[in-house]
């Protein structure tokens, strides 16, 4: 410890207050006693210290009064700035788990497109193998047109062109039709043309014409059910052909008539499997080369007898065109509600063709074979 | 007393510098909540966010002071940096630490001050408490005789003792204590 004689000089010392002499000697001591000398720096470390005390007791107060102050200040401002802090806290609190969530949710999103895409590649492909055999007939329009325009006469008021043509049978006699639903599918209104012949008029090239309208359809076995609505129509003489309510026998041999184009067209082969497109048992496969437009042609054997109705045929394969079997336009047509036909439906029962021969047959027929025109 | 806009950070430290009140006021007020953020964001309460912030703008004015110190940040960076290092230190002492710690803004390495700063904080710790146990009269005549640089005379006649060299003989018996206050815990740190 240090003697209070010599404390005073230090603080002297240190005040600035030693001068000349007194300096000298104190300074001279400093150096030959180093214990004086570890006091002087223990006195101005502790008066440094002292002072940052003092100082920072009385920063503290400056600095208490104005949180004071702030604390009692406008609540709403304070607010508003920690606001911006619980926002950045929630997002640096969540923001890892809504990354997971949103790449999740974009990946599931990005894949079931993926799969849908790749669900509605396999339908498109399915649906290149197989083509329902309407016929699509703007082409016809387009070429009318320029030749009209071409003559230079003004165009008669727009008709609308006959959008789709198939073919059509007569199933009962009091003017019922049956042709396939995806020819009459989403149609305006359907018109039926033959050029008849012989059997019913005796001028050549006539063309008969009706209105008719849809009465019942299944699309699930692409059938629907026609009547013909015309005031001018006298009901047809009795049907030559039946129905054949069993399935024929593979190999048996088959002929169709239809509308590919104006005039009717015949075809022929043989029923080459008992199941249609893609296993489809409500439907045979025939050999018989078809064309856009023999849609809705019946489909009749060796006898006469109507076994099916033409449908489409499959774009993989040669040669391979489908019929709807017989025995499914009768479960439908036995299905049909009684009240929802104007005219009780009378399937022929008789077959009166079975012994003639195949020109002849087709001589009964072609009258009650007709080019089935879609408007839309 | 300056003006209440500031055009820039280095206006704003400058007037720091002078020790404009206003200015102390704006950089207090605006940083605040950001280390009671902190703060509260990593085990500690608001009153402890106090603590912390206050001693950070402690650092920040006794810095700014020197004519050496040149900021090369942004108040707010630093401010934030200091008070996270408080922080760190502090939790550590109290055993709290959990290993992480939660940002919510950039910081800078204070490498530099740190060995400062530290000693400055415990000159300051030691000399609280050594004061705290030296007790009334000593602290009073230490303080005048430290801080306000009163005379003797102004000693004697404030604290009424009946001459000076009473008053010499009780500021030395007072500085001796406090001395020995001091040094014991200050060595130990």
């Amino acid at each position: 410890m240090l003697l209070k004689n010599d404390y005073e000089k230090v603080e002297d010392y240190l005040n600035g207050q030693l001068h000349g002499e007194q300096l000298a000697q104190f300074e001279q001591r400093l150096q030959q006693e180093p214990r004086l000398a570890e006091e002087l720096k223990e006195q101005q470390l502790l008066k440094k210290s002292f002072l940052l005390y003092g100082q920072r007791n009385q920063f503290k107060q400056k600095l208490e009064a104005i949180h004071q102050e702030m604390e009692t200040e406008n609540t709403r401002i304070k607010t508003s700035v920690f606001n911006r802090y619980a926002i950045q806290a929630f997002w640096k609190q969540h923001l890892p788990t809504m990354a997971v969530a949103a790449s999740v949710a974009i990946i599931t999103v990005l894949s079931s497109f993926l799969v849908l895409d790749y669900v509605r590649s396999l339908e498109s492909k399915q649906a290149t193998y197989y083509r329902a055999l309407k016929r699509e007939v703007d082409n016809i329009k387009k070429t009318q047109r320029s030749i009209s325009s071409r003559s230079g006469i003004t165009p008669a008021p727009e008709v609308r062109a006959v959008r789709y043509t198939a073919t059509g049978f007569v199933v009962s006699a009091n003017g019922y039709l049956v042709t396939d639903y995806h020819v009459i599918e989403g149609a305006d209104s359907l018109f039926i043309e033959s050029r008849l012949e012989s059997s019913r008029t005796s001028r050549p090239d006539k063309v008969q014409r009706y209105k008719v309208k849809e009465v019942y359809s299944d699309p699930a076995s692409d059938l629907a059910i026609l009547k013909i609505v015309d005031t001018s129509f006298v009901p047809f003489t009795q049907l030559p052909y039946s129905f054949k309510a069993i399935e024929s026998d593979l190999g048996e041999s088959v002929y169709t008539l239809a509308f590919p184009r104006e005039d009717m067209v015949y075809g022929e082969g043989s029923i080459s499997s008992q199941t249609g497109f893609e296993g489809d048992t409500t439907a045979y496969q025939i050999s018989i080369p078809v064309n856009p437009g023999n849609s809705g042609g019946p489909l009749l054997d060796d006898k006469g007898h109507l076994i099916g109705i033409i449908k489409g045929k499959s774009m993989a394969e040669d040669g391979a065109a489908f019929a709807v079997k017989s025995k499914h336009l009768l479960k439908l047509i036995r299905s049909i509600p009684r009240d929802s036909l104007p005219e009780p439906l009378i399937l022929p029962m008789a077959n009166r063709m079975k012994k003639l021969k195949r020109p002849e047959q087709i001589k009964q027929i072609q009258g009650l074979v007709f080019n089935v025109k879609v408007y839309h | 007393m300056g003006k209440t806009f500031y055009q820039n950070e280095e206006e704003l430290l400058a007037a720091m510098r002078q020790q404009d009140s206003i200015a102390l006021n704006i950089i207090y007020k605006t940083y605040f909540p950001m280390i009671l953020h902190f703060v509260s964001n990593n085990n500690g309460t608001e009153q402890e966010a106090k603590d912390i912030y206050q001693e950070g703008i402690i650092v920040l004015y006794e810095n700014v002071q020197q004519s050496t110190f040149v900021l090369s940040c942004k108040i707010k960076t630093y401010l934030y940096s200091v008070c996270r290092r408080l922080w760190l230190k502090r939790i550590a002492e109290k055993g709290k630490y959990l290993g992480r710690i939660e940002d919510f803004e950039n910081f800078i390495a204070l490498e530099d001050d740190q060995a400062e700063m530290d000693e400055k904080e415990t000159q300051y710790k030691v000399m609280r408490q050594a004061l705290d146990q030296l007790g009334e009269p000593c602290r009073t005549i230490m303080e005048d005789f430290f801080v306000h640089n009163l005379s003797m005379q102004q000693i004697t006649d404030k604290m009424g003792y009946t001459n000076a060299d009473n008053a010499k003989n009780q500021k030395y018996k007072c500085l001796m204590r406090l001395k020995k206050l001091f040094f014991n815990s200050y060595r130990d740190e």
